[in-house]
């Protein structure tokens, strides 16, 4: 399949599977959510992780769920530990700043943003690609932002020197969250989705 | 550290300095290898994933930084070729080998650690310094005005080498 191929199909799913998850993201902290970059890109793993560390402002709470089943990829989901703080007291409805400290609700509610956006993902696959697919637990990190990034790769880039990626920014209006989202397809999973689609 | 220019080093990555410049970089379950000149103020970081390349060595689109057997002869080399330091004139300090996810059960930051350890002996570089292991990334900045490296793994304060 033609690299242009690969990335139409992968384009494709992170159009759809980026606008589930916006949906649901908004509905889960019951505020607009705005989708402020998607794109699918081939990185140098290098260099892709040397760019991370040049904006790394710090600590993050991250989520990483492998999202298995036909067409493997994984999930990445994290955002900055100040603002997860703020992301706590949306989705538990405490006023805001109530939440000082990144604690067990903090590492809580992150964990089930990435369950829920995650599993939005896999309902795209399923209800659009006919593809069963299935997320596994969250397994939540807090940690500098380069380290969850590289520790989300890493499994790729051993493989890999080149590393296919969809990347997506939202940010909740009301409090002004960015949230980052990455996708990585595992193994031949864009070619076994082109094959499901029709492109090959 | 301040007003010196810092150059980052990405994983899988490495990068030599000059008097003036530090290398920094973040690392997680990788290790990062940091050789040093004090004759000639130069240095060179090493962001490395495993421990052996094994038969992708000999592969062409090999990327020699991923690993310690290829990448620590590739940055001596170039510490050579680049900056005029041989082998006899550096000294080492090794960082990082977290376990950040749980769950897993492969040491990665054991064996890469162990294969370094093994090259620099063959090499004859003394290890002068070494924090590795924890659940936690590391943050290390490797000056070249005088060969240290701070290390600050996350949560906790910096502590220099």
């Amino acid at each position: 399949m033609a690299g242009k191929d690969v990335h139409y199909v992968l384009r494709l799913v992170a159009k759809l599977s980026i606008d589930k998850a916006s949906q649901v993201l908004s509905k889960m902290v019951r505020a607009g959510s705005k989708i402020e970059l998607e794109k699918v890109y081939l990185a140098d793993i290098s260099k892709a992780t040397e760019n991370v560390m040049a904006s790394d402002r710090g600590a993050v709470v991250g989520a990483f769920v492998d999202l298995v089943g036909d067409i493997p990829f994984k999930f990445l989901f994290y955002v900055d530990s100040q603002d997860s703080m703020m992301l706590t007291d949306l989705i538990l409805r405490r006023p805001d700043g109530a939440t000082k400290a990144i604690d067990v609700y903090t590492m809580s509610a992150v964990q089930e943003l990435g369950n829920i956006l995650s599993s939005a993902i896999t309902n795209v696959f399923a209800s659009d690609f006919q593809v069963a697919m299935k997320p596994t637990p969250p397994k939540m990190v807090h940690d500098y932002a380069s380290t969850v990034f590289q520790e989300f790769l890493m499994d790729a880039a051993t493989e890999q020197n080149e590393i296919l990626m969809i990347e997506s920014t939202f940010r909740v209006v009301k409090v002004d969250i960015k949230c980052r989202m990455f996708l990585l397809p595992k193994n031949d999973a864009q070619k076994t989705l082109a094959n499901i689609i029709g492109l090959n | 550290m301040e007003g010196l220019k810092e150059i980052i080093v990405g994983m899988a990555d490495f990068k030599t300095a000059k008097e003036g410049e530090v290398l920094t970089t973040i690392l997680g379950s990788c290790v990062g290898l940091c050789l040093y000149s004090p004759k000639h103020k130069v240095g060179g970081l090493l962001h490395l994933m495993m421990a052996s390349a094994g038969a992708q060595a000999m592969s062409p689109t090999c990327k020699k930084a991923k690993y310690a057997d290829t990448g620590v002869p590739e940055l001596i080399r170039s510490l050579k070729v680049m900056h005029g330091a041989s082998s006899t004139d550096l000294i080492a300090k090794m960082f990082g080998g977290a376990k950040v996810l749980q769950g897993v059960e492969r040491n990665i930051g054991g064996e890469n650690s162990a294969a370094v350890k093994t090259i620099l002996l063959e090499y004859g570089i003394p290890l002068k310094a070494l924090k590795l292991g924890g659940e936690k990334g590391y943050r290390i900045k490797f000056a070249m005005d005088t060969g240290k490296v701070a290390c600050q793994i996350f949560g906790q304060i910096v502590e220099e080498f």
